[in-house]
């Protein structure tokens, strides 16, 4: 039987991080599995945003600015995954809003990060495609893309480089425990190993009740919609709506549960056009070519779930929403963890036991 | 917008679908994408004979013909230049002709959304010049333009064949037929009389096409070595595949079957889905013939029609045995036997 240091189920964004990251160690013999391939799942089917401004309580704000950070030197070392720091813009239509905006600068901005809120002719001036029914606006630099394509396949690929094996089109069928470790069983054979993390997405609550664990995550359907692409209009990522390089507009709002379903359905599609039209009236005149929908994770209180699984001693869990954002810090942290035992960020708030 | 019958795809299948439930009274919806009816049957000039009891022989073109004939004077609503885009939650089906998304309410739906051709890649492949031979015929038929005037056809089934000799027969010159496999493929030994002096390699493919912003050349690798051709047409017919957006959108199953041409919607033998609203018909439960292909049509409408509670099901079951006895007569033996495999192991699905 095959026997590795770390097993890592899950090559999404987040999984894919944590191999990349864990093999610059050079320490551990590493398999990385997925029961599809990379970018099948929810990493394939995102708008990619890496976004910080909004995210609340401030900490994890903060967690979310040391991530975008660690973009720019990510690339460095993996290659061009076209992070792109567009600044953010999250408009709001009335004037009660404003106050609420205020505060959240005030939040962010212990944590260190900036931003201004904004009349609406100042909103107009950035942004002239907006709708002018707008009331204001939060904005931060901070905000950005990046394309979730190029970025798993570079974390994959510079994985690889670094010895870790991968097994695809591979389902884990069972987990159980054994001696120091635990035992993998596969569509394709059993492998043992002393430390396991779990990075199925929205799988990941399957993956837990084999170690008999509740992951309390949800499973929401995001659908989106692609449009033929337009000459550059958009400057920056807005709330719900990019541009991408090539000129297509990528819209998307909708958060339904509905298991694993991922089907797009006409009535969402319509709804999320007529926002997008909201937001920005000139997309009435766009051709809609495309749409499609990703199933996202949501642990029940929003925030991602880190770290150690209690009561499992070398079994781990990472979690969350924002994978794309957060996946540069988390890749570095859980590689901390599983080498040094410890992190250089305080991660205990996102431990699983605070459920 | 309701309706008892909604067919999506007016092909040979989804026209023959629709008749046959306006005829029994249903209300029939029939929506195409295209602004031409009759999918690719509108453009072939080939004869076809191998058909139903109750079709004469004749060009494509002109049982085409036929069929719109009978369009015409039916009660069937007809929506040309209208996609199906969507569903939605309450099963409705959306339809758009890029302006506005009609939301159609049918009692049964009949896909026969048919077959597109399969594409084959070698260095150049992208270059203009070469196309499907779908695409060479309707370019003559259809548009009226000789697509180019010295050609070469990769593959001899027998859609290749007849595509070879209309090229010929509007002053094209082919110059070669190009079969990967040991042996021509297409059975109908009096097409390869016609075909006559066309040299035809087998065991043999391309290597490359190459031209400055178009095809100039050809190379050919056969057992006795390379050959360069100088052509500007390259025409593919590297078969078809069903088409399988609309399944996926209303949710039914899949099923791989190599003879019916590769991923295809699960059916019994009602021609029913894995979604219990909806039938399929034509290429698209299976890459055939016209005969058969407009069987299908037949059988699913029928199928929709008892289940609406139009037609009693003592005749539609009397109706369905002589069709399927009429499909196994007409149906090619591999193909007919991969579709009675598909639906002995479709039984299983649960509604």
């Amino acid at each position: 039987m095959k026997k590795f240091d770390v097993i890592i189920i899950g090559s999404g964004v987040v999984g894919s991080s944590i191999a990349y990251h864990l093999s610059e160690y050079k320490e551990h013999e590493i398999l990385l599995i997925d029961k599809d391939f990379p970018l099948s799942g929810t990493s394939g089917s995102t708008q990619a945003w890496v976004w910080v401004h909004t995210k609340v309580p401030s900490w994890y704000g903060e967690l979310s600015l040391y991530s975008a950070e660690l973009y720019p030197i990510l690339e460095k070392k993996i290659g061009d995954v076209e992070y792109n720091r567009t600044g953010g813009i999250a408009p709001f239509f009335n004037e009660a809003e404003r106050e609420k905006a205020y505060r959240l600068a005030e939040k962010q901005a212990e944590v260190g990060i900036d931003i201004k809120v904004l009349t609406k002719d100042e909103v107009l001036e950035m942004e002239p495609y907006l709708s002018s029914k707008i009331a204001g606006a939060t904005f931060s630099k901070l905000d950005g893309t990046v394309n979730p394509f190029r970025l798993v396949e570079l974390y994959v690929k510079a994985a690889r480089k670094n010895g870790v094996k991968t097994s695809y089109y591979n389902r884990v069928l069972d987990i159980v425990k054994s001696g120091n470790g635990y035992q993998v069983k596969t569509e394709r054979g059993t492998f043992l190993t002393t430390k396991l993390i779990l990075a199925g997405g929205p799988w990941s609550k399957d993956l837990g009740e084999l170690l008999g664990v509740h992951i309390p995550i949800k499973q929401v359907r995001g659908q989106i919609i692609i449009t033929e692409p337009l000459q550059p209009f958009l400057k920056y990522t807005i709330g719900g709506i990019r541009q991408t390089v090539n000129g297509e507009v990528l819209i998307g709002y909708s958060k339904e549960e509905v298991g694993y379903d991922r089907r797009t359905t006409l009535d969402v599609i319509q709804q999320t056009a007529k926002m997008a039209i909201d937001f920005i009236p000139a997309l009435a005149e766009a051709n809609i070519v495309r749409t499609f929908a990703g199933i996202r994770v949501m642990p029940l209180d929003e925030l991602p779930i880190l770290g150690q699984i209690p009561g499992l001693p070398g079994a781990f869990i990472a979690a969350m929403h924002s994978g794309i954002t957060l996946s540069p810090i988390v890749g570095t942290l859980m590689a901390e963890l599983l080498t040094e035992g410890e992190t250089s960020l305080d991660i205990t708030r996102y431990s699983l036991s605070r459920f | 917008m309701k309706t008892d019958v909604l067919v999506v795809g007016a092909g040979p299948a989804g026209i023959k679908a629709a008749l046959t439930a306006d005829r029994a009274g249903a209300d029939v919806i029939l929506i195409d994408e295209s602004v031409f009816l009759g999918g690719q049957l509108r453009s072939q000039t080939q004869y076809f004979s191998n058909l139903p009891k109750n079709i004469d022989s004749g060009l494509g073109i002109e049982i085409y013909n036929e069929l719109e004939n009978q369009l015409n004077n039916s009660n069937i609503t007809v929506f040309t230049n209208h996609t199906m885009v969507g569903s939605f939650k309450n099963g409705n089906i959306g339809v758009s002709n890029g302006e506005k998304v009609l939301e159609i309410q049918s009692k049964k739906n009949i896909l026969a959304p048919g077959a597109q051709e399969e594409a084959l890649i070698f260095p150049g492949w992208t270059l203009p010049g070469v196309m499907t031979a779908g695409a060479a015929q309707i370019l003559v038929n259809r548009e009226f333009v000789r697509p180019g005037n010295e050609a070469i056809m990769v593959g001899s089934n027998i859609f290749a064949l007849e595509v070879a000799l209309l090229l010929q027969q509007c002053g094209v010159s082919v110059k070669a037929i190009i079969e990967e496999q040991l042996n021509i493929q297409c059975k109908d030994t009096s097409k390869l009389g016609e075909i006559g002096n066309i040299p035809i390699f087998t065991s043999s493919r391309i290597k490359a096409a190459r031209g400055r912003g178009k095809v100039e050349q050809v190379i050919i690798e056969t057992p006795n070595g390379e050959n360069e051709l100088y052509v500007d047409l390259i025409c593919v017919a590297n078969g078809f595949r069903p088409i399988l957006e609309p399944f996926e959108i209303l949710n039914c199953e899949f099923t791989y079957k190599k003879g019916l041409g590769g991923w295809i919607p699960k059916y019994d033998n009602r021609f029913l889905t894995g979604n219990p609203n909806c039938y399929v018909a034509g290429n698209a439960a299976g890459i055939t013939d016209l005969g058969p292909i407009l069987l299908t049509g037949e059988i699913a409408a029928w199928n929709a029609l008892g289940e609406i509670g139009l037609v009693s099901s003592i005749v539609v079951d009397k109706k369905i045995k002589n069709l399927w006895v009429e499909l196994s007569r007409l149906e090619d033996e591999y193909v007919f036997k991969e579709r009675l495999n598909l639906i002995n192991n479709t039984s299983a699905i649960k509604y």
